[in-house]
């Protein structure tokens, strides 16, 4: 992460709004700059960092623009692998050792006979090994003589220049004392990186789908505008950059700011996560549920539509955000939940159970794995429906319980009308979306 | 599952209890639940066993340490630590300087004999601390600071770490002791406390904030720690020790290429400073604006890393090397302890001389260490870049050599002034090496005139 001297005189202060200047990533000079420096740092590999960061101070010269040369070479070396050289004794035990004799100097003294030459061979002697040796680890702990090992990453000059910017904007959020978001997409993955950053979210449902959410921390009701949970906000923005549609509005107040200043940033903006989408399935039980339905029961097979994590179920300070949504083609407002409750940790499974018991959803069907010691007393006063399955879930049960619990939260199913016939096959020979016209009739 | 209150990021949050309930008043309804601040736990605990509310808050555990603290309490401390006693072991403890408050805190420790956390105000301190706590219980001791973390259940913080460290394991220590507990009213030092769900607290401090600079507004010293337990005034102490030290100028000269690079760098910092005329339009802050006007200005650039260049080369001229070798030849009998700002320059002078360093960048432990090892004479010298603070214990040296010059090297003289104390009645030389006809020798001419002045 940037360091708040770097990424302050990037800061622009208009009123209470504050936005960043940023690098242009097609820029010619700038992408010269960006070469050079991974150029640079490569030349350092097995160097130690005391000389890289002499190379740089040469590089940056009089340069006026050394707020973002160092910068970047910040995001270079973060990356980068730095490690202690290898010695054959910890170099505090040699320092203990070696610093009994001291003071000594380059010749011999009438107090002290022996010269620094002979002191450091004897005590090399005595420890078994070169004197060579020993004035290569006599600091070998200290982060200045760790040597380059890996730069990390194979950087490209657009990369360098893109993640510089996106580390400006997290530097902003360094001094943030509250955040709000609002998504429509990806939520597994945000509320998976709200929980591992530690913050304290508030969400609200929004009028045509997606979530309002407030980003603060525990003690941030006692304490107006604390900036305790800056660095975790800052951590955390890379995984709002994997959502398709986000806004970000926050409350910063950076030290050159007399008072609380406004940060915008939205899903317009160029900036790229480097986190990782977790994958489209947690588990293979998951991966093969959604496939077997498919196989038997997508396309024009069955009048359901199932669809991944596309919901959520607020409960206060936690979500839950079940595996699978049904949706049926014909009345979109009839939806069952799916929750795959696989091979777990009892721990995790406890949770989990008091997590639906919370939710206290009657469109939510758990599909339970029966090895887990867990019973159906476990499930009392559950609102939910429960399977039990032996190996793998069995398609035709969930179905048929999936009939059920539709026929009795919505009703019986519409009846297919004419007009609606007439709709859908204008819509094929357009070749519009295929509707399904084996359902309804069985 | 019935009602319970549990520990989240220093706030005491109820499990179980509808917004219709009310409890009492330090609760708020905040996101459906109520919560309120760390500190409050000794407050609510009425109201816990009253309605019968399972608290799942405290995970502390008892010490049990032995203490090998060899010295004798003095009246007034064993009074203190009997009126915080008589306090419900809450409050703060008003001493002077020197009184031995560290000395106090460690007998409370001993008396609660429950996971404790100290709070200090600086990295030395802590590292302080630490060494006395270590040499009082003859345990390990757990230190959590920007560069080391690692949490025992008799762990030293600062400030500036104690939130982080209380936000995450806040409820796994029953008494927390601040340190210059003045402090707290800063909005950013006074966090913790408030988080903290300790319910045995300990203030220390030699001025106690007065009634106005209790409250920042938002929280007062007393209702985060205690009132005052006790009291006592440096009049009321006798025998106070006086500081008995020399100070003796040392002058070396550059070497004529040394000279040519300074002339040429000095000339072309001064006069842009003087073209510019920073220090008439910004007095104090002329350096700052220098910096500021280095990143949009070329010629403010170069003056700037002229300046950069020309302290360097004083910080590591050959004339300084050269006098501490005398003075250390001269003194190779003595503890001799050696100060210059500059980091490279400390490690320098400890692979030269072979002499342990102490810097930023040392831990606890080795700290603790070479000061031990100091004291006890297995080392002869220490070369260090630590501003040695008043309240921290400089070892007792007859020789201390300044390599300075700069802003903290005189620092360090005015502090070390105040701390060296008599040893042994014989007189300690304080020794001061700058290099002659250079800014260091008009800033240490400056500091005379001011003194003299004052």
């Amino acid at each position: 992460m940037l360091t708040a001297d770097l990424v302050r005189p990037r800061l622009r202060l208009r009123g209470a709004e504050l936005s960043i200047d940023m690098l242009d990533e097609h820029s010619p000079a700038w992408l010269q700059t960006a070469k050079e420096l991974i150029a640079l740092l490569q030349e350092h590999v097995g160097q130690p960092l005391a000389i890289w960061d002499g190379a740089l101070e040469s590089y940056v010269g009089e340069r006026i623009d050394y707020v973002v040369v160092r910068g970047l070479a910040k995001v270079l070396t973060d990356a980068a692998t730095f490690m202690p050289l290898e010695t054959p004794l910890p170099p505090v035990q040699l320092r203990e050792r070696l610093f009994a004799h001291g003071p000594v100097f380059a010749t011999p003294q009438l107090f002290q006979p022996r010269a620094r030459y002979e002191v450091m061979q004897s005590v090399a002697g005595e420890l078994g090994i070169s004197s060579q040796e020993m004035e290569a680890a006599l600091f070998a702990d200290r982060p200045a003589t760790y040597l380059l090992k890996d730069a990390g990453f194979e950087w490209t000059e657009e990369a360098l220049l893109a993640r510089y910017n996106l580390e400006l904007a997290r530097g902003v959020l360094y001094w943030a004392s509250h955040i709000t978001i609002e998504v429509s997409s990806n939520y597994k993955d945000l509320w998976r990186y709200i929980k591992f950053f530690k913050l304290m979210f508030w969400a609200k449902p929004k009028q045509g789908g997606g979530y309002r959410i407030d980003l603060d921390g525990p003690i941030s009701p006692f304490v107006s505008s604390t900036l305790r949970y800056g660095r975790q906000m800052a951590a955390f923005l890379p995984a709002l950059l994997l959502c398709e549609r986000w806004q970000l509005l926050a409350q910063v107040r950076p030290p050159q700011a007399r008072g609380e200043m406004t940060y915008r940033l939205d899903s317009t903006c160029s900036l790229r996560s480097f986190f990782k989408s977790s994958g489209l399935f947690d588990s293979r039980l998951e991966a093969d549920f959604a496939s077997e339905f498919e196989q038997k029961m997508g396309g024009k097979r069955g009048h359901w539509r199932l669809a991944r994590e596309s919901e959520v179920l607020l409960l206060g300070d936690t979500v839950m955000i079940p595996d699978f949504i049904l949706t049926d083609d014909r009345d979109e407002n009839r939806k069952i939940m799916i929750e795959l409750v696989g091979f777990w940790h009892p721990q995790y499974l406890r949770r989990k159970i008091e997590k639906v018991r919370a939710a206290n959803c009657a469109s939510l069907l758990l599909l339970v794995y029966n090895g887990l010691n867990v019973t159906e007393e476990a499930f009392q006063g559950v609102a939910s429906e429960v399977i039990f399955f032996q190996n793998k879930p069995v398609l035709k049960e969930v179905l048929e319980r999936i009939e059920t619990m539709a026929e009795r939260l919505y009703g019986p199913r519409r009846k297919k009308t004419r007009v609606s016939e007439k709709r859908r096959k204008a819509k094929r020979k357009r070749g519009g979306d295929i509707a399904d016209e084996t359902t309804g009739e069985r | 599952m019935g009602k319970s209150v549990y520990y989240q990021g220093g706030t005491l949050v109820l499990r179980d209890v509808d917004a219709q309930e009310r409890p009492p008043a330090p609760f708020k309804l905040i996101r459906e639940r109520w919560r309120c601040e760390g500190y409050h736990y000794g407050t609510i605990q009425s109201y816990l066993q009253e309605q019968d509310v399972r608290d799942s808050v405290p995970r502390w555990q008892p010490l049990n340490l032995e203490m090998q603290e060899a010295r004798e309490a003095h009246d007034y401390q064993v009074a203190a630590l009997a009126a915080w006693d008589m306090a419900g072991q809450r409050g703060s403890i008003v001493l002077p300087t020197g009184a031995g408050k560290t000395f106090v805190a460690i007998q409370a420790i001993n008396l609660v004999n429950r996971s404790t956390i100290v709070v200090a105000p600086t990295i030395d301190l802590l590292h302080q601390w630490y060494a006395r706590l270590v040499n009082a219980f003859g345990s390990e001791v757990g230190v959590y600071y920007s560069s080391e973390k690692k949490i025992l259940p008799l762990t030293v913080t600062t400030y500036h770490s104690a939130g982080d460290l209380i936000a995450e394991y806040g409820n796994a220590f029953k008494l927390i002791i601040f340190d210059e507990v003045h402090h707290l009213p800063a909005p950013s030092w006074g966090e913790a406390a408030l988080m903290a769900p300790a319910p045995l607290r300990l203030g220390l401090t030699a001025t106690y904030p007065e009634e106005h600079e209790q409250t920042n507004g938002r929280w007062r010293v007393d209702d985060l720690v205690g009132p005052i337990v006790y009291t006592k005034r440096i009049e009321d102490l006798v025998g106070q020790q006086l500081a008995h030290y020399r100070t003796q100028r040392l002058r070396v000269d550059l070497t004529n290429e040394e000279r040519s690079h300074y002339e040429a760098d000095h000339s072309i910092y001064i006069s842009f400073v003087r073209s510019r005329q920073l220090q008439r339009s910004h007095g104090s802050g002329w350096l700052m604006e220098l910096m500021r006007l280095s990143a949009i200005d070329q010629q403010a650039r170069r003056a700037l890393l002229a300046r950069q260049r020309l302290l360097q080369l004083l910080a590591s001229c050959e004339g300084k090397f050269t006098a501490l070798e005398a003075l250390l030849r001269e003194y190779i009998a003595e503890r001799v302890l050696i100060f210059t700002e500059h980091n490279a320059v400390v490690y320098d002078i400890a692979c030269r001389h072979l002499v342990p360093a102490i810097t930023h960048e040392s831990s606890a432990a080795e700290r603790k260490h070479i000061l031990d090892g100091f004291q006890a004479g297995h080392y002869r010298v220490i070369v260090t870049s630590r501003v040695l603070n008043e309240g921290v214990d400089v070892p007792e040296a007859k020789v201390a050599i300044v390599l300075g010059g700069t802003s903290g090297a005189r620092e360090y003289i005015q502090r070390l002034g105040r701390v060296l104390r008599k040893v042994e009645n014989r007189q300690a030389v304080l020794y001061e090496v700058i290099v002659r006809r250079t800014i260091e020798e008009s800033k240490s001419q400056r500091r005379r005139t001011w003194q003299e002045g004052d």
